[in-house]
């Protein structure tokens, strides 16, 4: 049997990216014949076979993300021994002259000798392990002084396949409820003092399932801008007396989607998605805003609709609204669905900059961080502003780099100069 | 095998048939693989042949021969005639034992399925050697091939190795006389255990050793009673010295040395015998043609299943790097014929047992105290001398010390070293005890048969423990 492990296709690569088996379990291949196509963050490589043989397993599904030196599939090699691989290139050479032994793809099986460790483990039970394809260093050992016996490694083999089959099966099978898991006997047998298993259920698995969709689908790119808020928050203070009047607390999120809407209105291709079936771009002319809201269920996406046709009190009323009513599960599925553009207000928690996760189909996403006084120049001399971060992700194969920095500029301009915002509001 | 036109087809080709080749090639046969083994010279390699098995003869005969002036007090009463020894004769009772091996092992070999051609190897190619044998040239195609060429003693530049005055090892082991006087550069383990066993025979020896002491790879505290015993033996022995110049002049070496100390002087003895290091034979092989990157010292680097660069080439024995023992090279020879053959096999232990055949026996396996400490250790040791052994006293060998070192919490065993007669067969029960991983409390429960050398381990281990029967515990 040969093990194929994730070779180093770029230069230093650590991980890189199952993008298509071009074989199924159980086929037959030639020496060199393509066999998975792997991307990293530098190239698209496509692996072939190191020998001729009988494709017995494949550890990982298409999308998944693999650590160099990983076993992705195994071969029976037909004539049962292993065959020699496929040449080293330059790098290692270089690499094996330096000292520092590299070994090629399909034999990293091991660590220069000399390193060999000692295990707390019989001859016996060490041999025992390779053949039960069990890196030892990984063992507990449950016998004396922490001695690894025979039966932790059946142990182990047992607890590591399911984890194993669990996690790399075919499409996102990490997602769907296995018959499997449910079992109780099987439950019973995966009680391992080290992890804990919670079955992924209800909105957690909803939320997995959307967001392996989004960035699995969508390039992101993230762009970050900050912005100076004292003249906003001014302008909220003068407010407050009408607001209080009204009995509606006034938060920044309103003027937020307001600038938005208005620079989605001018950037029509952030407030869009994609057709993946009929390959086409749908420019949506109306703007339901999304807020990404915390909910002890996890994150959940009530939608402002119409954000573009309501005053600034009308939306603070509805984003209250929404917010009470997602915090008690009472959301209807029309209140969550069909949003056109996503807000992520994650400044009452903190941080700095993040890449938000676009709200599959949508554009972009736009994340608003903490708002904090930070000291800024102006004209050449310090001095201290309300400054707050907001990061822009957007789908690249709609929006260039350039039409993002276009569009928060614009929002920028808008709410650093609240006068215009006001004007510019339909 | 087929024989074409071109070339032999064969699953593997071993060049060299030393212990690391011989064992490879008689594991794979085992396992149903066509194997050729080329060796230049004999098989057994250096072990067999220049090394282990030669050094350990006449180290026996000397032990044998200086026993005779101890056998007094015992009671023996030798005749007067004057004891001789007559290397020719050993010479040929050595023989008689290395070629007993060879036959064995061609006999294995044989039986096994193995070729064994006689000839220089040259890789051609990642997929072909040739071999030179007495002008004849032949080609081999291989689908897989071990490298175990093994290494030949190191000699500096300002020293030529003549073979009459100047000896390397080899040379040493085939004088059919005993030298009157000996000066050996390099205090190592081959120095010390043939600068002994000439010594015994009455020979005058003179160790000249560049580091502050000899058997400088080795424990400080095992090295003690070797040290002593060498002085006994009327070794004249020479640290932090360097030899700077060797010449003959009228049928004697005059070695040139300096030293911090005594500044320069010249020591002038019948022979010299130049043991400081061995090196790889990696340089005439052609690893070039195959792939096979060596590192800076031409050690050719291996992962654990010995395998080089070329991932259907592999390389065993004393052209890897690590210690330069014939048991690791069997070990590695083992690994890679079964890597080969499919099998799930790896080196996976760090314990390589060192003997040193010194006056008394060095042995050991494992950490030392200092390197368990080093390493991270809370370390307890127990250590026992033979000079309470009743064994020991009824054999008149009561020197040396059996000694354990063990995690001071789980009680693992992390090291087990000795310096007594005999040390080399004793030290197998320390390579078990750590590969099976035993706490302290193991050996000191075992019953170990008395009256033997091996009840100092358990007495030892029991010392760790606080309860040894024949010491005073402190
Ligand atoms: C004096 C002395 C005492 C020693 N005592 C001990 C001891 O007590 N215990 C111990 O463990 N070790 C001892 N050793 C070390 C031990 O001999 C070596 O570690 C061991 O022989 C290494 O085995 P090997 O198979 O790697 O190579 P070698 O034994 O060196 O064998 C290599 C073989 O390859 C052949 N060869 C080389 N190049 C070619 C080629 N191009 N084509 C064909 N054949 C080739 C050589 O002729 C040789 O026979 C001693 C060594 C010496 C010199």
């Amino acid at each position: 049997m040969l093990e194929f492990k994730l070779p180093d296709v770029g230069e230093g690569m650590h991980e890189g990216e199952i993008i298509q088996w071009l074989i199924k379990e159980g086929d037959a291949v030639t020496q060199d014949q393509p066999i998975v196509e792997v991307q990293t963050d530098k190239v698209n490589a496509e692996l072939t076979a190191p020998a001729a043989g009988v494709v017995k397993k494949i550890f990982f599904s298409e999308g998944d993300i693999v650590e160099v030196g990983t076993t992705i599939f195994t071969i029976q090699v037909e004539n049962g021994m292993p065959a020699p691989e496929t040449d080293m290139g330059e790098e290692e050479i270089q690499a094996a002259q330096s000292g520092d032994v590299k070994v090629n793809a399909g034999h990293i099986t091991s660590k220069p000798h000399l390193e060999a460790v000692r295990v707390l483990a019989t001859p016996f039970v060490r041999q025992m392990a390779r053949e039960m394809k069990i890196d030892i260093e990984q063992v507990k050992g449950s016998g004396p002084a922490g001695r690894i016996t025979e039966s932790d490694l059946k142990q182990f083999k047992e607890n590591h396949s399911i984890t194993r089959e669990n996690v790399y099966n075919n499409d996102n099978k990490i997602l769907q409820d296995k018959a499997t898991m449910k079992n109780a006997d099987r439950a019973k047998r995966l009680e391992n003092e080290w992890e804990e298993r919670i079955l992924l259920k209800g909105i957690r698995k909803k939320i997995a399932e959307h967001m392996v969709k989004s960035v699995s689908t969508i390039p992101h790119v993230t762009h970050v801008d900050e912005l100076e808020m004292d003249r906003l928050k001014e302008f909220k203070n003068q407010l407050k007396a009408y607001s209080d009047v009204k009995d509606i607390k006034l938060t920044f999120l309103p003027f937020f989607v307001k600038a938005i809407v208005i620079a989605l209105k001018e950037f029509k291709t952030l407030n869009a998605s994609i057709d993946e079936k009929t390959n086409e771009i749908i420019l949506k002319n109306y703007y339901h805003i999304g807020i990404a809201t915390n909910t002890k269920e996890g994150l959940i996406v009530p939608v402002i609709k119409h954000a573009d046709q309501k005053t600034i009190f009308q939306l603070a009323d509805e984003i209250r609204k929404l917010a009470t009513q997602a915090r008690e599960g009472k959301l209807s599925i029309d209140q969550i669905t069909g949003s056109t553009f996503t807000i992520s207000n994650v400044g009452p928690i903190g941080g700095l900059h993040a890449t938000p996760i676009i709200n599959y189909p949508e554009a972009a996403i736009l994340a608003l961080h903490k708002m904090e006084h930070r000291m800024v120049v102006r004209d050449l001399e310090g001095v201290i502003r309300l400054m707050m971060n907001m990061s822009l992700s957007f789908d690249h194969r709609l929006i260039d780099g350039v039409t993002a920095v276009h569009f928060t500029n614009r929002i920028k301009e808008l709410l650093e100069n609240p006068i215009r915002l006001v004007v510019e509001m339909r | 095998m087929v024989v074409g036109e071109v070339a032999v087809e064969t699953d593997i080709i071993i060049m060299g048939g030393g212990p690391g080749g011989y064992a490879a090639a008689i594991r794979l046969g085992q396992l149903g693989k066509s194997v050729v083994l080329v060796e230049r010279d004999r098989l057994g390699g250096v072990c067999l042949n220049r090394g282990c098995i030669p050094s350990k003869a006449l180290i026996h005969a000397a032990n044998q021969y200086q026993r005779l002036n101890d056998l007094g007090k015992m009671g023996i009463r030798l005749s007067q005639e004057r004891t001789t020894m007559d290397l020719g004769i050993w010479q040929d009772w050595k023989e008689g034992i290395t070629s007993q091996l060879n036959q064995g092992i061609a006999h294995l070999c044989k039986e096994n399925g193995v070729t064994v051609v006689k000839g220089q190897a040259t890789f051609l190619s990642d997929d072909r050697i040739g071999v030179e044998t007495d002008g004849d040239f032949e080609t081999y195609k291989f689908e897989q091939a071990i490298i175990a060429t093994g290494s030949r003693p190191y000699i500096p530049s300002f020293i030529k190795v003549d073979g009459e005055y100047i000896l390397d090892s080899t040379a040493s082991l085939l004088l059919q006389e005993v030298p009157s006087s000996l000066s050996i550069i390099g205090g190592g383990y081959i120095g010390i255990e043939l600068g002994m066993a000439f010594a015994k025979l009455g020979t005058k020896v003179t160790i000249i050793e560049m580091a502050s002491r000899i058997l400088p790879q080795v424990a400080e505290n095992l090295v003690k009673e070797v040290t002593r015993n060498a002085k006994k033996l009327g070794m004249n022995i020479k640290t932090s010295s360097k030899v700077e110049k060797a010449s003959v002049v009228d049928g004697h070496v005059h070695l040139q040395i300096s030293s911090k100390k005594q500044g320069s002087e010249v020591v002038v003895s019948e022979k010299t015998l130049v043991t400081i290091g061995r090196i790889p034979n990696t340089e005439e092989i052609g690893l070039n043609r195959a792939g096979v990157t060596v590192g800076e010292k031409g050690y050719i680097a291996v992962d654990m299943e010995c395998r080089t660069n070329v991932p259907h080439i592999f390389a065993i024995g004393d052209i890897t790097p690590g210690p330069a023992l014939a048991h690791r090279a069997s070990k590695q020879g083992i690994v890679a014929a079964e890597v080969i053959g499919g099998l799930p096999s790896a080196i996976d232990s760090p314990y390589v047992p060192y003997v040193i055949f010194s006056e008394p026996q060095i042995a050991g396996v494992g950490l030392s105290r200092e390197e368990a400490e080093q390493q991270g250790y809370s370390v307890k040791t127990g250590k026992f001398p033979f000079s309470a052994n009743g064994r020991a006293l009824a054999m008149d060998e009561t020197e040396g010390f059996a000694e354990v070192i063990v995690d001071a919490e789980s009680h693992i065993l992390l090291g087990m070293h000795m310096v007594c007669a005999d040390a080399s067969n004793l030290i197998g029960e320390g390579v078990l005890a750590l590969e099976l991983a035993a706490r302290v409390e193991d050996i000191a429960l075992s019953v170990h048969p008395h009256p033997t050398l091996a009840e100092g381990w358990m007495e030892a281990a029991e010392a760790v423990l606080g309860h040894a029967i024949h010491i005073v515990n402190k």
